[in-house]
């Protein structure tokens, strides 16, 4: 799910960049370190805007400044029982890899309806049920999470696709 | 999904069951009490302050909680029994097997299976410990889920007629180079090698390389006739990509080959997945059963386990002077069978920095990664094809130069491009051999399979044969009979056996000997060092066919005995056998005056055909035959070997030796034995013979061609020893052994270092041919402890009433830097005992009269 989140940040600016535009810095400076990046439960998505910018505080030692910046956030937070779109990356005889941006996700033989079966005879091989549903490198397919686990800046996930509604995505 | 489960190891036994709290059929959770139990244990308690102290038994009772979810079926247990130790307790049905695993997540049920339990002895993680899926490291399953899939794959392709084959990219179908100069040469077409260069294909890596490298352009050519040999053989294998380079490099080389991902699919994996910078494994892929698996590769020795499995394939080099570029992991590789000054030089860069396989650490990796940059830079500063070519148009100008002088002026690369040569040239033929022997081998595979298999039509399992066996059949059947003796491929030091050639060969069906005999076959010479003992003995006997190694890898590539015509060996002609006498020195006489005449024989041959005496008289030195060239090579290479050795002078022996040149200005030891009165000799050896009748632990099984080969060495090198040679001529027909007893026992004396052959004063022309016991002799006394030894010898030589003044001589002959060689030459001799010592004494008699005889003379 996604949500607006406030969030506080400590940005450190090198000496050589203190001038009239420091702030415009370090906004910049905030996107570009936070944005897309796993904050252990949540990704954060997209940064909106800062909207404090605490005074500068140098660094006893090596003189960079220090800036507390307050920002507001789209983060994504995946849920249990969650619904995603994925796009399919990978199809191994045991299952098939996706990724519903930044979340890899894996979806196994056992979370499949049961006519869909693994045809290692195609090229590239796939899953099918030999009707609408052919499931390869590249296909969208909607997901439902069975549970994550994460660790420092890395999150995984399993899904399945036994449910209405889940599988391939008509184009 | 049942499973039964133990009660642990961390019980304090014995124990006795108090009361089962769970009935069968409930279920039950993780750490849920399921039972409890008492123990009896004992504690000192008491003042422990004065020491007043007892020892208490208690009786304690504890909880035992479920180490796994699930249904409880059925216990082992009741109420009140007493349970010595480790045992199973209870079966529970479990919901999930946790057999596919994700990450640490279950892939069937989700759960988390990095969580640490104490009521379970083993982590959930380690019951899904197999990673085999191509291109992911963190999906793993069980041993259970690894059979089942493995079993579904084989049904497919024993129902479909195919196997699986991994094929290696670098050097095997492709051959890679990052070298800007093929950029430039596609572009200009009036470049000479643009022809060759048409078609390479090109390609950069987002994430290749760091620094200078970085973007680089990555040039791959396909091996001749790919597209094809691909084509047809998908038809009958299941193709795998197997390569050291990184997942992305994999990719893009896929695409190449196989650009509508018919043939490979996605099953690639690259360095990325393997877990192992050093070594390819089937296993990783096939963890249960390799049965239906090939594997074609370049490099035999990152195959540590699948040799069976395994086809070696000629590697592919048309970027000349290039290499693996993704070979900075592996060991250097030492099979090389081309004619390249040698493997480092072969191999271009990448090769002479390879690194040794070492224990794998991240910091060895780092280590090895900025390596592999490094090489990779080189490559693009260097530019070694542009090199290569400046060199060959250089060479061009200058024969032109020589042949037309008006076009003096006009020589300039760009004007005359039809001038010339190209560098780059693309003919090899690998490919249409390889596919020969995998059509030939799925053949069999499937003709075996359908004779096993009881009823025909119906799918069995259970009959497919082992391709190794079958690709065993197929391969023994090339070389069969032959009798193949190498010289000069195998770096001296290495077993011939285990080595690459050799196990090759072995697989080919041909037996390999150490040394030329009669029943030899073929004797195979590296064309770098042509001149070496055993072509000398080969070219004696005329049923020896001395090819050169171009031969053994035709038959290594076309798995078939080649024709040996093309590639006879041209033997220089010093080293032909000398007339008449070529036949003589097989044959094993046994009289004395017969032998002796035959030793000058053999010696007499390593002269040119003249006669040796004559020559010896007016110049000792003539008797190297080419100072300057290849003898000099030769005698590189036993210094190298001379490592290894280990005193064990006939091991040595087998190997490579050369005739003895002494040093500039010093007499041939031979000289001196000019007046020697022989009889002497004959009479003190016969009595010596008489008084040692036994047998030491030399009494090996000695078959007439080891006879024989170290009959003809010991005249070719034994001059020194005269007298030593002298008691291997008469006993030649009675008692070979104790002749071999005198040659140990003279160890001490003559031990087993090559190491000095180059003469301290530096004389380029003095570029002796290394002979093994003579050097020996001086090399053991400046090493070995030499009052011990001679304290040694002093005892023996009163005993043998023999003045012993030629204790001095070697050290004013030869003042050598020393070796550690001696210092086992030393344990030998005084290992040897008694017995030993005493013929030590009668060799050291002999040549204390030689020497007497020598100061005559």
């Amino acid at each position: 799910m996604f949500f607006l989140h406030n969030l506080e940040h400590t940005v450190t600016l090198h000496p050589s960049y203190f001038g009239r535009n420091m702030h415009e810095l370090v906004t910049a400076k905030l996107v570009k370190d936070m944005e897309g990046v796993c904050m252990g439960d949540y990704f954060i998505i997209a940064i909106m805007d800062t909207f404090d910018v605490s005074e500068g505080r140098i660094l006893p030692g090596n003189g960079l400044a220090e800036f507390t910046v307050g920002y507001r956030a789209v983060v994504w937070r995946p849920f249990k029982g969650e619904v995603v779109d994925c796009v399919v990356v990978s199809v191994n005889p045991h299952g098939f890899f996706c990724q519903a941006g930044p979340l890899r996700l894996f979806v196994s033989t056992s979370m499949m309806p049961e006519e869909i079966h693994y045809d290692a005879n195609a090229s590239p091989p796939q899953f099918t049920n030999n009707a609408d549903m052919v499931i390869e490198p590249n296909t969208h397919i909607r997901v439902k999470l069975i549970n994550m686990r994460t660790e420092v800046g890395e999150m995984w996930a399993i899904g399945t696709i036994n449910g209405d509604f889940l599988g391939c995505l008509q184009a | 999904m049942n499973r039964t489960v133990n009660f642990g190891s961390r019980l304090r036994y014995p124990i006795t069951i108090v009361k089962i709290l769970k009935s069968p059929g409930t279920p039950i959770k993780k750490q849920e009490v399921l039972l409890t139990y008492s123990f009896e244990w004992t504690r000192t308690v008491g003042d422990h302050i004065n020491d007043k102290t007892w020892e208490e038994t208690t009786t304690t009772v504890v909880n035992w909680e479920s180490p796994i979810d699930g249904d409880l079926k059925k216990w082992f247990i009741k109420e009140g029994d007493v349970i010595k130790g480790d045992c199973p307790c209870m079966t529970v049905k479990e919901e999930c097997p946790h057999d596919v695993q994700f990450s640490g997540l279950c892939a069937r049920c989700g759960k988390d299976m990095t969580e640490v339990n104490w009521a379970a002895d083993t982590r959930d993680a380690d019951r899904a410990p197999i990673s085999m899926v191509h291109d992911q490291t963190s999906l793993t399953v069980s041993k259970t889920q690894a059979v089942r899939t493995e079993e579904t794959l084989q049904r497919r392709l024993l129902q479909s007629r195919k196997l699986s084959l991994v094929v290696d990219l670098d050097q095997t179908i492709i051959h890679a180079c990052i070298d800007p100069t093929v950029g430039e040469w596609q572009r200009d077409p009036t470049n000479p090698n643009y022809e060759s260069v048409k078609n390479v294909k090109t390609f950069q890596l987002e994430d290749g390389p760091r620094g200078v490298a970085r973007g680089c352009w990555y040039y791959i050519k396909m091996r001749p006739g790919l597209e094809e040999f691909l084509q047809r053989i998908s038809t009958m294998y299941e193709l795998h990509v197997y390569t050291m380079g990184t997942r992305a490099y994999a990719q893009n080389v896929a695409r190449i080959v196989d650009p509508n991902r018919k043939l490979f699919g996605n099953r690639v994996i690259s360095r990325d997945e393997n877990g192992n910078m050093y070594a390819k494994s089937l296993q990783r892929l096939f963890p249960v059963s390799t049965d239906m698996v090939l594997i074609i590769d370049d490099r035999a020795d990152v195959w540590p386990n699948n040799r069976t499995n395994l086809i070696k394939v000629s590697p592919y080099e048309f970027f000349k002077g290039i290499g693996d570029i993704n070979s900075s992991f592996l060991p250097k590789r030492q099979d090389l069978l081309t004619d390249a000054p040698g493997p480092a030089a072969a191999n271009g860069k990448s090769a002479k920095e390879a690194k040794e396989a070492i224990p794998e650490s991240p910091a060895v990796t780092q280590l090895q990664l900025e390596e592999q940059e490094r090489t990779l830079e080189k490559q693009i500063k260097e530019r070694p094809l542009q090199i290569l070519q400046e060199k060959l148009d250089k060479e061009e100008e200058e024969a032109e130069k020589a042949s037309t002088v008006s076009e003096d002026g006009e020589d300039t690369p760009s004007s005359q491009p039809h001038h010339r040569h190209q560098v780059l040239s693309d003919d090899d033929s690998e490919l249409e051999f390889l596919e020969q022997h995998l059509t030939q081998i799925h053949k069999a595979y499937y003709e075996e399979y359908d004779r096993r298999r009881s009823r025909k039509l119906e799918l069995d399992i259970d009959a497919k044969p082992d391709v190794g066996d079958v690709m065993d059949d197929v391969k023994s059947k090339a070389l069969e009979g032959c009798r193949i003796v190498l010289s000069g491929i195998i770096p001296m030091g290495i077993d011939v056996l285990s080595s690459e050639i050799g196990l090759q060969l072995k697989s080919f069906g041909a037996q390999i000997r150490t040394s030329v005999s009669r029943d030899v076959t073929h004797l195979v010479v590296s064309t770098l060092r042509p001149r070496t003992s055993k072509v000398r003995q080969a070219a004696e006997i005329p049923s020896i066919k001395i090819v050169s190694q171009e031969w053994l890898s035709e038959c290594f590539c076309k798995w078939k005995k080649a024709d040996e015509k093309p590639y006879l060996f041209d033997v220089h002609p010093d080293d032909r056998p000398g007339g008449k006498d070529s036949a003589g020195t097989v044959a094993a006489t046994g009289d004395t005056e017969t032998e002796m005449d035959e030793g000058e024989e053999t010696d007499a041959r390593l002269t040119n055909g003249k006669p040796r005496r004559k020559i010896r008289l007016q110049n000792p030195r003539l008797r190297i035959v080419n100072p300057q060239g290849v003898s000099h090579k030769l005698e590189e290479d036993d210094e190298d070997s001379d490592d290894e050795d280990d005193g064990e002078i006939d091991d040595d022996l087998d190997d490579e030796f050369s005739p003895y040149e002494p040093e500039d200005g010093e007499l041939s030891p031979t000289e001196r034995l000019k007046g020697f009165d022989w009889g002497d000799v004959d009479d003190e050896l016969e009595a010596f013979m008489e008084e040692s009748t036994d047998e030491d632990d030399e009494a090996k099984t000695d078959d007439d061609s080891r006879r024989t080969a170290g009959k003809k060495r010991k005249y070719a090198t034994d001059d020194e020893g005269e007298t030593g040679s002298e008691s291997d001529r008469v006993d030649e027909e009675g008692n070979v052994l104790s002749s071999k007893r005198v040659r140990r026992a003279r160890q001490p004396l003559g031990g087993s270092s090559l190491k000095n052959q180059y003469a301290p004063e530096g004389n380029d022309d003095n570029s002796s041919l290394p002979t093994p016991q003579v050097t020996g002799e001086e090399d053991g006394y400046e090493d070995m402890d030499e009052a011990e030894l001679e304290a040694d010898f002093m005892a023996e030589f009163e005993a043998a009433e023999v003045e012993e003044d030629e204790e001095d001589q070697p050290k004013v002959q030869d003042p050598q830097p020393t070796t550690d060689l001696g210092a086992t030459t030393v344990a030998a001799t005084q290992s040897a005992g008694q017995q030993e010592s005493s013929l030590a004494a009668t060799a050291a008699a002999g040549k204390g009269s030689e020497n007497v005889s020598g100061g005559e003379g």
